[in-house]
């Protein structure tokens, strides 16, 4: 479905000719089927590239005015996905960082600014910010609007939790500036005075570029307790970082069962140490940190990760001094031999300490993707840490079926439960490999999504994330209090006109 | 040799991750020079970058996308400089580069491409075995007369066309630098045809294959065990494209990777003073593209598994270390590096035969990296391929740029 002509030189006028594009040949890109997405993506009508937040405002207005249905990518590695006939505005110009504020400790920056590029400019100040689990090309603003679950969520919190002010294009063009921004006050408050609209724009899960445009956003920054450079050697991929020994310290425990893990995560957290303190995906644990496929099945064959990594803890310790240090690993081996946990074998920890920057950055998260590109996360949701255990005890009842079909990889334990806060709450992510060569294999991923959460309203868990778009929230909402119905309700108030990535 | 249907997997398996576009994550120093895709850069487009073009060869095999002018000039706007290769596999097992360069070969096919100024390569090279169409009677025009060379010698100094005709300097300083090491080589002198980098790279495939064919013929001739070259483009196409080919029974050296060994056995001493601070760029085809090709074939099964398992050309192994050992050896030389440095580094917009067909990028391209340059604080850029020279003299001319540009073998003749 083209752009008519009309509403194309309009957009032009505002944008200029350089950026909006509707060839053939530019949309290939825009809409190729991705071996993560169970069906290929409609082509979008065309590509705007706006540059600043008044284009974006008067390309909004135009496109409510000709109900044109338009949506926002930056990275493309994303979730949001056009409908037909939509027009895609491409973030790619709007990408500086327009502040980094030592004092009040938060950095303000425009869409397209990558963690490849922010990530290096407050470790360089001595700051640092929760990361989500992408890889360092993609959009940190989109990160902190939508999920955005993290590895050192233990020693801080989800991202969400990091948005400060907010500037956003709201689906009919006005613009709305949250907190302190809206009040001239600066950047450093998401909240209030009156009350706060941070859950609406975000929420758990974030919106999938379904209610407006977040064209700034000011997130929090932490203090770094490593180098201001990270100390990189050698050549991709087989680079190493070693920080200070002295500082800086990761170690992976095992235990004899997944209650273990949970009771040490607790403690550790109630003692308030540890930087990045996970139970972590034992098999895509094996494909991150294997060069190629066949590197991976050959470690993975070999059944070392299974024994070892099953009911396994890692804990990344980041101390100012070599005394905080020591005193935070006293009271992690205290926890650890009261609980009756044991080091794995020292080539997996190994792989930790030579790059580090998988707490850091998670620089290679895209090796995920090497077992041929067919993977999907389910459940992604939250509670308390006691809670996410018990919902990932549930997980056989619903995951051997698909692997005994040999629909999916054969890694039942191949979940993460990540604390926050040290331990105020947990998040849980279930992951799993499909072979996506297998056309109808792609289809596995919304069954293994229904079955989870049919999983988890039997037994009353809160574990799933609800879907986006209007169609998979209705089918799914009343599944979850009929939570779809506010959803619409906010969705209707904010977006009249429904123009606003209506989504499939 | 591949066509672009063996490179189904790569297009399929592309989940648009972005880490095409980027330097590897860790290696970034701050919010500026993480770009590494030149077209990327320059156009915006998602389109116009190692996934964007495996898309369109995807949509073309898929018979979803149709020729037409624009579509060709956007894909031969690529230089081919494989940093999205690079960067990609250091999380995948796909052929981004490869896919590219298969993909500009159908196209010379389907009798689309390449562009009508790259056309004239091979033409020229019909009548006289160099892409400049220059006499090929004075390929070797350059060539002191009393120069020592050794008829017996298995060591073969290959010159390349650019070298030849375009930067003879860099052959000259090449020979002192090998008679001051003491090594016994020869020249091949009108048997010395292109090495048909030009023509890999625009699609091009007969003729390149036939420039190939007779300069392999003529190693195998000439008794060659080790061929050296001060070409960028010479060293990664006969390491890159003459393995798909035939089999390579001879080393390639890079005169950056003799004169390390050089510095290393004592055989040559670098003891003048050179006040200079000076920033290294590395060529693609001298470093990320430098790893030696290793035909594979078999097949893709279930979860990427490659059975036999396939030897990929990650880029870990480019040669890096020898140009940066050759400068530190010098007196005087303060050397700093660009940001994008090594497997990252940024193209210099003189590859795939971009200069000839879309000047004017190729320029754009070379000034970027002239900033990056710039930013470190050095006053000389060297390199030791003479498309980089090219390019980037060509860019410190129009910008008026303070950086000077050297190749690597005229500092170590004047260090000599």
């Amino acid at each position: 479905m083209s752009l008519p002509r009309c509403i194309y030189k309009i957009i032009e006028n505002i944008v200029g000719p350089d950026n909006i594009n509707d060839k053939e040949h530019i949309l290939t890109a825009y809409r190729h089927w991705s071996p993560q997405s169970p069906q290929k993506p409609p082509s979008p009508a065309a590509i705007i590239l706006p540059g600043s937040t008044q284009e974006v405002q008067s390309i909004v207005r135009i496109c409510n005015r000709y109900n044109i249905s338009y949506m926002t990518q930056t990275s493309l590695f994303g979730m949001g996905f056009p409908g037909p006939g939509t027009v895609i505005l491409n973030m790619r110009r709007m990408n500086k960082i327009l502040e980094i504020n030592e004092t009040d400790r938060y950095a303000v920056i425009e869409p397209a600014v990558r963690h490849v590029q922010l990530k290096p400019e407050v470790l360089k100040r001595g700051l640092n910010y929760p990361t989500a689990s992408v890889g360092p090309s993609c959009s940190v603003l989109a990160n902190f609007v939508a999920s955005g679950d993290h590895h050192t969520q233990h020693g801080s919190s989800r991202v969400s939790r990091y948005i400060q002010g907010v500037e956003w294009v709201l689906p009919t063009g006005e613009i709305l500036r949250l907190g302190s921004l809206g009040n001239d006050a600066g950047w450093f408050c998401a909240d209030g005075p009156g009350p706060s609209l941070r859950g609406l724009m975000r929420g758990w899960n974030g919106w999938g570029a379904g209610l407006g445009i977040i064209t700034k956003i000011a997130i929090g920054l932490d203090a770094w307790k490593g180098p201001r450079e990270l100390p990189v050697e050698g050549h991709s991929p087989s680079y190493k970082i070693h920080l200070p020994r002295d500082c800086h310290r990761i170690h992976i425990f095992k235990f004899p069962d997944l209650d273990k893990v949970r009771d040490a995560m607790l403690e550790i957290g109630k003692a308030e140490i540890g930087f990045a303190v996970l139970k972590f995906f034992y098999a895509t644990e094996a494909v991150m940190y294997t060069e190629s496929a066949n590197d991976f099945w050959e470690l993975w064959n070999s059944g070392l990760y299974q024994k070892e990594l099953s009911y396994a803890l890692w804990v990344y310790l980041a101390c100012w001094s070599p005394e905080e240090l020591e005193y935070e690993e006293r009271v992690l081996q205290d926890i650890v031999d009261e609980i009756g946990g044991e080091p794995v074998q020292e080539s997996i920890r190994k792989k930790y300490e030579d790059n580090p920057d998988f707490f850091i950055m998670v620089s290679f998260l895209q090796r995920t993707l090497k077992l041929g590109g067919g993977w999907s996360p389910t459940k992604l949701g939250g509670d308390s840490v006691r809670h996410m255990f018990e919902v990932a005890k549930s997980i056989p009842e619903f995951f051997y079926d698909f692997i005994e079909r040999g629909e999916i990889l054969n890694a039942p334990h191949n979940f993460q439960i990540i604390p926050m806060e040290y331990g105020h709450m947990a998040h849980i992510e279930l992951l799993f490999f499909y072979d996506r060569t297998i056309p109808e294999r792609r289809q596995v991923t919304a069954a293994i999504s229904l079955k989870s959460m049919e999983t988890d309203i039997k037994h009353g868990y809160h574990a799933a994330t609800p879907a986006h778009g209007k169609t998979m929230m209705e089918k799914f909402g009343p599944l979850w209090s009929n939570f779809h119905v506010w959803a619409g309700k906010i969705k209707d108030t904010f977006d009249p006109n429904g123009v606003s990535n209506p989504a499939p | 040799m591949e066509t672009l249907k063996d490179y189904i997997y790569t297009m399929e398996s592309c989940n648009s991750c972005g880490q095409c576009r980027f330097i590897l994550g860790p290696k970034s120093k701050g919010r500026e020079f993480v770009e590494i895709c030149p077209i990327y850069s320059r156009y915006l487009y998602e389109s116009y970058s190692g996934q964007g073009l495996i898309n369109t060869a995807q949509e073309l095999l898929e018979g979803t996308l149709g020729y037409g002018d624009e579509l060709i000039k956007h894909i031969y706007t690529c230089t081919t400089c494989g940093a999205c290769d690079i960067n990609c596999k250091s999380v995948r097992d796909m052929e981004v580069l490869d896919t590219i360069l298969a993909l500009r070969a159908k196209c010379v096919e389907d009798g689309q491409g390449p562009m009508p100024e790259q056309r004239k390569y091979a033409e020229y090279v019909e009548k006289q075995h160099n892409i400049f169409g220059e006499d090929h009677d004075q390929r070797f025009g350059w060539l002191p007369e009393d120069t020592n060379l050794s008829e017996g010698a298995d060591m073969v100094y290959f010159v390349g066309c650019s070298t030849a005709y375009l930067y003879p300097d860099i052959a000259r300083n090449t020979v002192k630098i090998m008679h001051a090491g003491g090594i016994n080589f020869k020249v091949m002198d009108a048997e010395e045809y292109c090495c048909g980098a030009p023509l890999w790279r625009t699609g091009q495939l007969a003729e390149a294959r036939k420039l190939a064919e007779h300069n392999l013929e003529t190693f195998t001739k000439q008794n060659v065990k080790t061929l050296v070259v001060s070409c960028a483009e010479c060293y990664g196409t006969f390491k890159g494209f003459y393995p798909r080919i035939a089999e390579l029974d001879f080393e390639v050296l890079h005169i950056t990777e003799v004169i390390q060994r050089l510095l290393r056995e004592g055989k040559l001493k670098l003891n003048k003073v050179l006040e200079m601070k000076a920033t290294y760029h590395d060529p693609c085809l001298l470093g990320r593209l430098s790893e030696l090709y290793i035909p594979w074939e078999g097949e893709i099964k279930a979860f990427g598994y490659h059975d036999p398992p396939k030897k990929f050309r990650r880029g870990t192994n480019g040669v890096y270390e020898a140009p940066r050992e050759i400068l530190k050896a010098i007196p005087g030389l303060e050397l700093v590096e660009m940001i994008r440095n090594a497997e990252n580094s940024f193209c210099c917009g003189g590859g795939g035969g971009v200069p000839t067909a879309f000047p004017d990028f190729s320029l754009w391209v070379a000034s970027e990296r002239l900033k990056e340059a710039e930013a470190t604080g050095a006053d000389v850029i060297v390199s030791c391929c003479p498309f980089c020279e090219s390019s980037l003299s060509n860019a410190i001319d129009k910008s008026k740029s303070s950086l000077r540009y050297r190749d690597l073998t005229e500092l170590v003749v004047r260090a000599i």
